[in-house]
């Protein structure tokens, strides 16, 4: 870059002739640096990505092994290795320091990826229930994990039983070469399309069912049963259960999609084991694990062999509504026989809904006329009845049957912190036998089908609904409407930032904020990560919310539920001080390495971009340097046009209507059709949204001509134009009324020299609404120094009507604009280039607060105009 | 803008065959081969923009295939595959050059967007190129 840059002076100093060299050094240099910046962008969205992957796995609710720690430190590393090499080839030279913090990150990432290697070698085949918790998440799986920690620490009767562990799985695969062959015949399917998932699904698992187990694992299998048989005194029949390592993550749930098998006998165990992890395989789980994007590889299959219960009556219950997130009365589902006829949804079932306050009661039951039953065989295996006896119409459960299992419903979710989806069984004396456990999936969008639970009366209507949950809770203060930088000045303490973009730069409102609300935006944004960091809770994409809240005073958000309320809602206030949902693998040395892990690469420490602190040498995690490079690079972007010469003879003229003179410079795909050979281009040759947009501006009101001058302003005028030759009309130079377009398709920059003022434009729109960018600058006059400055107020006052970042240094005027959508970026984009032409020489009134006064009304009206002929409808 | 011509380098004869089969159908201009080694003997006799290489190969392993194409073609672009993530040879691969770096299985739409935003690259240095060479002469 150097060498190119010596190459730049060296055309210079030769002149006219080599001009269309010079041109294409731009071009090339334009497109280098287009690239450069787009492939920082990309990288820094996938950087983003996998922070917010590694954050929901720091909640703990999902297990995890060490190759999802590694994969993703790995991963977010050379991403943001990544976008720092694009940035140091924007800038070369500038941003030295970075590279030192990145390597200082990365050596202490490798220590603590190299030095630790836990579980993932170790660990036993076969863990008994007897002394599985939690902390067994990432070797047994969370459902079985689940089940130990509910049997061991709230002595909750479960069945008996062992956990086949992810060890044994990856023996199993191993010892065969079973895994290669998988992973070739998956590749193939993706290949081949959906209509082939079923042959290779079927394929894998025939593989996997003819694969012998390894002999230890076997033998460690029997013997497991072996010493359960000799605790219960007999041989019994077994359930065989899947407790998959990635089963149940966060809007990714596997749930029925795995596979249980009933009253399997002692014989066929060891088969039952590898049909069970076949399953892993089969059509659904593939299907849904592509339309996830779920790598096959994070799956381990942990499998739990517990005694089976011949159980009189079963089901399933959820310790809250599970289609309303707010109504927390305990959903009993049940039916006689297994609870197999309610999972799998086989017969009609009886509901009984049980209030939590102010003490457990019976609020609702509908007993169903239930036709089917599962029963045990006798020998092994399960069948369905026809019932047509008595028992059909009576209710499966007694009520107080039905209060007890709300009591250890509530028992359960307040060890969890959140609500249960729990499978339960009634044994043969009447008890109680919890089967599986996992935190209930809510889905706040539908409608409440059952009544009230009465829990929350003082929910008035709804003033907000939808959007997504960016950071989780409840909160309540005063609207505060953020839409430009100086909307942040006063922004006071509690408020809610109701704002239209989640932009990073508000991050610094945070610690202040009781809540935002956001029209766009979603969960993987800098916002999202900081608001979740300062447990803000905050809703985002809540398209049209800003209308829906002007005009109100105190609200109340509810980001879980993606629903606002006028007022302070005390229920939901109350509901949200509840202490946040436990964490399943603390405790476990691989959620201490991530948590280490994490430190180096979660935090944002560079929340303040204008703040003197914002500084490479200041980045301390691998979101500082994102954060940084990010603004950084769309600095060193935006600087293209102001940093280069133009080329004006390989430049072609713009035909235009009006006395001005245009030259326009192609930098990529900007013209229709090549004029290579031409002296003009025409306006319907530029495909440039940028340009046209600006030109729109420009076209859209001639200009008036100067403003009448008073005597004091011709004054100011005649003096400085004695001071600077290229002021004086009658000068001409070939700088002083020539106004220059580079373009692209997306990119615009112009500069402009009308009269006495100075305008640069650069603008990035198209379709990837994050890349959008508009810039602004402005500045001299032919006045003296505080009309110019008066002008400059003038200017900035409109555009931060507008919604631009405005910024003034003397008499110069930066404003900036970002990250909106192509349509709003062309709005903006022709108020710029109405106010290119229409604030000529407005200096020269700006002591005479009428004229003020009458400019500022007729510009308004104009801008009105111009925005409104945009905001038609086409046709 | 002439069209990319794409190299996949990778010893596992099913992977490969199903990746060209499906890039072909896409109309990409793509070859492949199953080893470093006949990979540089390709190179050394094709014109290729863009080289898709696996990490763990038998014989000439990944990263010194990419250390010798990087020797002899330097401006073709090398784009890595591994099946497992290491985290040092990630970084080898890139400061020894590698444009990028995807785990296996990699979605072919993200494969084909980095092939191409390297393929974009290697252009813009080849022009930068061709434009200092006519400057000298």
């Amino acid at each position: 870059m150097g060498r190119l840059q010596h190459f730049f002076s060296w055309f210079k100093s030769q002149g006219a002739p080599i001009d269309e060299d010079d041109a294409r050094v731009l071009r090339l240099e334009f497109q280098s640096r287009y690239h450069q910046f787009k492939l920082l962008l990309n990288a820094n969205n996938q950087a983003l990505e996998i922070m917010t992957e590694l954050e929901q796995a720091m909640t703990g609710n999902v297990p995890f092994g060490m190759k999802f720690i590694r994969s993703r430190t790995m991963g977010v590393y050379t991403r943001v290795y990544q976008i720092v090499k694009h940035l140091h080839a924007l800038a070369p030279g500038k941003y030295k320091a970075l590279s030192d913090r990145l390597e200082a990150i990365r050596l202490s990432l490798e220590s603590m990826l190299i030095t630790q290697r836990p579980v993932e070698t170790t660990g036993p085949l076969i863990l008994p229930f007897s002394i599985l918790d939690k902390t067994f998440a990432d070797q047994a799986g969370m459902k079985m994990a689940s089940i130990g920690e509910i049997a061991n620490r709230l002595n909750v009767r479960v069945p008996d039983g062992f956990v086949v562990t992810a060890k044994a799985f990856r023996l199993f695969l191993e010892q065969n070469d079973l895994k290669t062959e998988i992973q070739r015949r998956i590749q193939s399917a993706e290949e081949e399309g959906h209509h082939q998932l079923y042959t290779t699904s079927a394929d894998i698992r025939r593989l996997i069912q003819d694969a012998p187990l390894p002999q230890d694992l076997e033998a460690a299998i029997m013997a497991a049963y072996q010493e359960l048989a000799s605790r219960r005194n007999r041989e019994p029949n077994m359930a065989v259960r899947s407790s998959a390592l990635n089963e149940d993550r966060e809007g990714a749930s596997f749930a029925g999609l795995y596979h249980s098998a009933l009253n399997v006998s002692r014989d066929h165990l060891a088969d039952t084991y590898k049909q069970i992890v076949a399953a892993a395989y089969s059509p659904a789980v593939m299907a849904y694990r592509f339309s996830r994007g779920l790598a096959d590889e994070d799956t381990e299959m942990c499998v739990g062999v517990m005694e089976m219960v011949d159980a009189v009556s079963g089901g399933v219950l959820y310790s809250a509504n599970p289609m309303n997130i707010r109504d927390r009365s305990v959903i009993i589902n049940s039916a006689w026989g297994l609870p197999k006829a309610v999972v799998d949804g086989t017969t009609a079932t009886d509901l009984f809904q049980v209030t939590k306050s102010p003490a457990l009661s019976i609020t609702h039951r509908n007993i169903a006329a239930k036709e089917k039953k599962y029963v045990c065989y006798p020998g092994e295996g399960v069948c369905r009845l026809d019932d047509t006896g008595q028992e059909m119409k009576r209710a499966s459960l007694t009520d107080r049957q039905a209060l007890d299992l709300a009591a250890l419903a509530v028992k359960i979710e307040d060890y969890y912190g959140c609500p249960q989806d729990i499978e339960w069984a009634i044994d043969q004396s009447g008890e109680i036998i919890l089967l599986q456990c996992r935190p209930l999936q809510v889905n706040s969008d539908a409608p409440a089908p059952l009544p009230p639970s009465g829990d929350h009366d003082d929910r008035p209507p709804v003033l907000f609904q939808g959007g997504i949950t960016a950071s989780p809770g409840v909160a309540s203060g005063p609207v505060y409407r953020v839409m430009k930088d100086v909307d942040t000045l006063q922004f006071p303490d509690g408020a809610v930032l109701v704002t239209d973009r989640a932009l990073a730069r508000w991050a610094a409102l945070l610690p202040r904020a009781s809540a935002v609300v956001s029209e766009k935006g979603g969960l993987t944004g800098h916002l999202a990560n900081v608001a979740r960091e300062f447990r803000v809770p905050a809703l985002f994409g809540a398209a049209g919310v800003i209308d829906r809240l002007s005009g109100q005073g105190q609200i109340t958000v509810d980001a879980d539920d993606c629903r606002i309320y006028p007022g302070q809602v005390r229920s939901l206030l109350d509901i949200s001080d509840r202490p946040p949902p436990r964490n399943l693998m603390e405790g476990t040395p691989v959620f201490e390495l991530l948590e280490k892990a994490s430190e180096l690469i979660i935090p944002l420490n560079l929340l303040d971009p204008d703040s003197p602190g914002f500084k490479a040498s200041n980045c301390r995690t691998l979101h500082d340097i994102t954060r940084f490079c990010h603004e950084k690079s769309v600095h060193e972007m935006f600087r293209f046009g102001k940093a280069h010469r133009f080329p004006e003879r390989s430049s072609k003229q713009l035909r235009a209507q009006i006395p001005m003179q245009w030259w326009v410079l192609n930098l990529d795909d900007g013209f229709r059709t090549d004029v290579s050979m031409e002296r003009y281009v025409d306006i319907d040759n530029i495909t440039s949204m940028p340009m046209l947009a600006l030109w729109a501006g420009i076209t859209a009101f001639p200009w008036e001509g100067p403003p009448p001058v008073d005597g004091k302003g011709f004054v100011s005028v005649m003096f400085q134009a004695t001071q600077n030759q290229a002021l004086l009309p009658t000068v001409r130079t070939t700088m002083a009324n020539r106004n220059y377009f580079m373009i692209s398709k997306n990119y615009c920059s112009l500069q402009s020299r009308l009269g006495f003022h100075f305008c640069i434009t650069e603008a990035l729109v198209g379709d990837r609404t994050t890349e959008n960018y508009v810039s602004f600058q402005f500045k001299g006059g032919a006045a003296d120094f505080n009309r110019r400055l008066r002008r400059v107020r003038f200017v900035k006052e409109i555009l931060d009507f507008h919604g631009f970042r405005t910024e003034v240094t003397k008499d110069a005027l930066r404003a900036r604009i970002e990250q909106y959508d192509a349509e709003i970026m062309v709005a903006k984009l022709k108020i710029l280039g109405y106010l290119t032409i229409h604030t000529r020489q407005l200096d020269m009134i700006m002591a005479n607060p009428a004229m003020v006064e009458r400019y500022r009304v007729q510009i308004q009206k104009q801008i009105d105009a111009i925005l409104a002929v945009s905001h038609a409808p086409v046709g | 803008m002439t069209p990319m011509k794409l190299l996949l380098v990778d010893d596992e004869t099913d992977f490969l065959n199903t990746l060209l089969k499906r890039m072909q159908r896409r109309n990409v201009d793509v070859q492949g081969v199953g080893s470093g080694e006949s990979a540089l003997a390709w190179l050394a006799t094709h014109a290729t923009d863009v080289v898709i290489l696996d990490v763990r190969m038998p014989g000439m392993d990944g990263i010194e295939t990419l250390r010798e194409i990087k020797k002899k073609f330097p401006l073709t672009e090398v784009i890595m595959l591994t099946g497992h993530a290491s985290m040092e040879v990630a970084i080898e691969g890139m400061e020894m050059g590698a444009f990028d770096y995807l785990m296996k299985p990699m979605d072919m739409d993200e494969l084909l967007y980095k092939a191409e935003d390297a393929f974009k690259k290697k252009m813009i240095h080849e022009g930068k190129i061709r434009q200092m060479a006519e400057q000298l002469r």
